[in-house]
């Protein structure tokens, strides 16, 4: 067996194509999807700071208060502009999302009225959006209660004491607001993506990308097989003292070996390049590895033992990779796709091979809560290797 | 050597081989000459032990196939239809693997490589990938990647298809010194000439039937198929012609071409008779043409049919 996993070895890397596609191509697509995907989970001040566009057409005191609070976010940048030019930067796309003040917005402060701040955005950049949303909401919710409970303290003490003119309400502000000033109602808290440095679009880039890269790679060396059939070297192979199961066999370890190979590559290209901490879980990153790496190279051996050409067997293969890829959340971060593809995902192996990684960076699960994962995938490898031997014995060794 | 006791074996409901017999002798090149689909692949798949006959017995070297399958593998060497060879290797990694296969020592593997590469004339290649070779220079090492075990037997099928006849030559020359050296080979062919060349014996097969067995002799007495001489007269004047034919009535004379045709059984022996035969008549001989029985008359008068058909 090792004679022929030896010769499968030389053949591959004597294929300058193929070590191109398994290596090369999938670490530039890694570091294409790394920076789309760069800022999905970054964690407050590592990521890049939004550039918000503020249009103060109010020009107060309690409008200039709410744009300084909002500059001193770390995660924003404001860039002043006027309205008018605020909306086209927006729809030219030079900027995400615009806030316009209107005039008399410390009047509806003052009155109580609902307030003439508009947000306007682009719909294609939620992503951006969605990182402002939080800051931003909190920072004007803060800073206008304040002024609006301040008014409304001042109005009823006026009705109460009408000649009255001591600070008495700027007294009982301070009391009221003495132990929640500048606190938020509600305290957000990241829990989960904390542990390390990796931010979620990183792990996502690798682990989709390594994945719809290996099923390619393995599909490969899957319908090698099928190329063999056609130029006769199987039959040579028969020929041989070599037994049929033996041939197969060694096809399936080359393929395994190509996978475990293909990760670690991948998985080193992260850690010493995009700098993907990878000391979080070694033994489960090990596991990781060998679990995908067996459940990917079964299935593309199954893909291959379904076709009885190998022209046959590329179409397939492409075609459910592809489709396999873009429900398992290889192309497209599950989290992102709607409930019902979500659950799809379950039925591809790339759902089970992403989730675990997942588990390993991003929620930084111990061993035994990713093991459920690591037993789904070999038994996906099982069930897979079950068949191609079943269906390669009936119609690839069957001369 | 290798004896074939009612073979038969079918595929589904195509019947493939049916009540086939031969025997092959030690040191003799045995022929299996017939259309593509006859069924001369599946003799040689059975003869490896790849393929299970329904039917009969297979005798190899003293062993039965159905007991002891791994050791017919050890003893004999198959050279397969197609170039089956890994393009992207070097002749010398080629036969490095597909030795490597029969265990044999690195040292004894090196020394068989170097002797096989002489042997088809490609020492000077072995470094060059195949992909680079010429469609006969694949064949050859095709052929050599067969050898490096020392088979006691040499199956060759369809071993020139698509070559061209400088590197056939060179491949009917490594064949006859392979047998020159004491390989029994059997050789599988369409290409009458070929079977005709240098098979001692041949058999006839079409449809999975043997039709006839023997060496090129036998298969011309089994066949009735005569030499045929053909003589262009001077002057085909009808009374010279009368006095001819009824001094040999086998004569048949051709009126459009003026020829006189007869089939004789030796043509060696009978050509200076039937020359004296004509001129006693008064026929004056312009030319004279002589046609051997080859196989490919055997072939039609057996099957009815051309071998290319």
């Amino acid at each position: 067996m090792l004679k022929l996993f030896k010769k499968d070895l030389v053949l591959f890397l004597h294929d300058q194509r193929s070590v191109i596609l398994t290596f090369l191509l999938p670490v530039i697509l890694i570091t294409l999807f790394a920076f789309a995907y760069g800022s999905i989970g970054a964690f407050n001040g590592r990521s890049e700071p939004v550039k918000l566009l503020v249009t103060d057409l109010d020009k107060t005191t309690s409008s200039q208060e709410i744009i300084f609070k909002i500059d001193s976010l770390e995660d924003i940048i404001t860039v002043v502009s006027d309205s008018i030019n605020s909306k086209e930067l927006v729809i030219k796309g030079k900027y995400a999302c615009a806030l316009i003040i209107y005039k008399g917005f410390q009047d509806s402060l003052e009155y109580g009225n609902s307030f003439p701040i508009e947000l306007v955005y682009d719909r294609s950049r939620e992503m951006e959006i969605s990182i402002l949303q939080q800051n931003l909401i909190s920072t004007i919710m803060s800073s206008t209660s304040g002024i609006m409970i301040k008014k409304n303290i001042e109005e009823y003490l006026k009705e109460l004491f009408p000649d009255d003119e001591n600070d008495i309400s700027e007294n009982i502000y301070g009391a009221v607001t003495k132990n929640g000033r500048n606190k938020q109602a509600i305290k957000w808290t990241p829990i989960v993506g904390i542990k390390n440095d990796t931010k979620l679009g990183l792990i996502q880039a690798v682990a989709g990308t390594a994945i719809l890269m290996l099923l390619f790679s393995v599909a490969g060396v899957g319908t090698s097989i099928l190329e063999e059939k056609e130029n006769g070297t199987i039959n040579r192979l028969l020929y041989s003292p070599l037994k049929g199961s033996t041939i197969l066999y060694s096809k399936m370890l080359f393929a395994f070996f190509i996978s475990i190979l293909q990760l670690t590559a991948m998985f080193l290209f992260a850690w010493l390049i995009l700098r993907m901490d990878m000391s979080v879980n070694i033994p489960g990153l090990i596991m990781m590895i060998i679990s995908t790496a067996f459940a990917v190279s079964s299935l593309g051996i199954f893909l291959a033992a379904v076709a009885k050409t190998r022209q046959q067997a590329q179409n397939l293969s492409t075609i459910i990779i592809l489709v396999m890829s873009a429900i398992g959340g290889s192309m497209i971060p599950l989290f992102i796709m709607p409930s019902i593809l979500q659950k799809i995902a379950l039925l591809s192996v790339n759902y089970w091979g992403i989730q675990g990684f997942y588990d390993l960076f991003w929620r930084v699960l111990p061993l035994e809560e990713i093991l459920p994962k690591i037993l789904i995938l070999m038994s996906i490898g099982f069930v897979m290797t079950l068949a191609s031997i079943q269906l390669f014995k009936k119609r690839i060794m069957n001369l | 050597m290798i004896t074939l006791r009612s073979v038969s074996k079918s595929f589904k409901n195509i019947k493939a081989l049916e009540n086939v017999s031969f025997n092959i002798e030690k040191g003799e090149i045995f022929g299996i000459l017939g259309p593509n689909g006859a069924g001369k692949s599946t003799i040689v798949n059975i003869l490896n032990t790849l393929v299970k006959p329904d039917k009969g017995d297979v005798i190899i070297d003293g062993v039965n196939i159905k007991d002891d399958g791994e050791t017919i593998k050890l003893i004999m060497g198959v050279v397969p239809q197609e170039i089956a060879l890994y393009e992207e290797l070097s002749a010398y990694e080629n036969m490095m693997f597909w030795g490597g296969l029969y265990d044999i020592p690195k040292q004894d593997l090196k020394k068989n490589i170097y002797k096989t590469l002489e042997i088809v004339d490609l020492v000077n290649r072995k470094d060059d990938r195949i992909k680079t070779f010429s469609g006969g220079m694949k064949r050859r090492i095709n052929i050599a990647c067969s050898l490096l075990h020392n088979p006691k037997i040499l199956v060759l099928d369809e071993p020139t298809v698509g070559v061209d006849p400088q590197n056939r030559n060179h491949i009917f020359e490594v064949i006859e010194r392979l047998n020159h050296e004491g390989m029994t080979i059997i050789y599988t062919t369409h290409y009458l000439e070929e079977a005709e060349r240098f098979c001692d014996n041949i058999a006839i097969i079409d449809v999975g039937h043997i039709i006839a067995q023997g060496t090129l002799k036998e298969l011309r007495q089994i066949s009735d198929v005569k030499d045929l001489l053909t003589i262009n007269l001077a002057d085909a004047d009808s009374e010279i012609i009368s006095r001819i034919i009824s001094e040999n009535p086998l004569f048949r004379f051709d009126s459009t071409s003026n020829t006189l045709k007869v089939e004789c059984r030796n043509i060696g022996n009978d050509t200076s008779v039937i020359i004296n035969q004509i001129q006693n008549s008064g026929g004056v001989i312009e030319k004279i043409y002589t046609q051997g029985t080859n196989l490919e008359a055997i072939y039609l008068k057996l099957t009815g049919k051309e071998l290319r058909d």
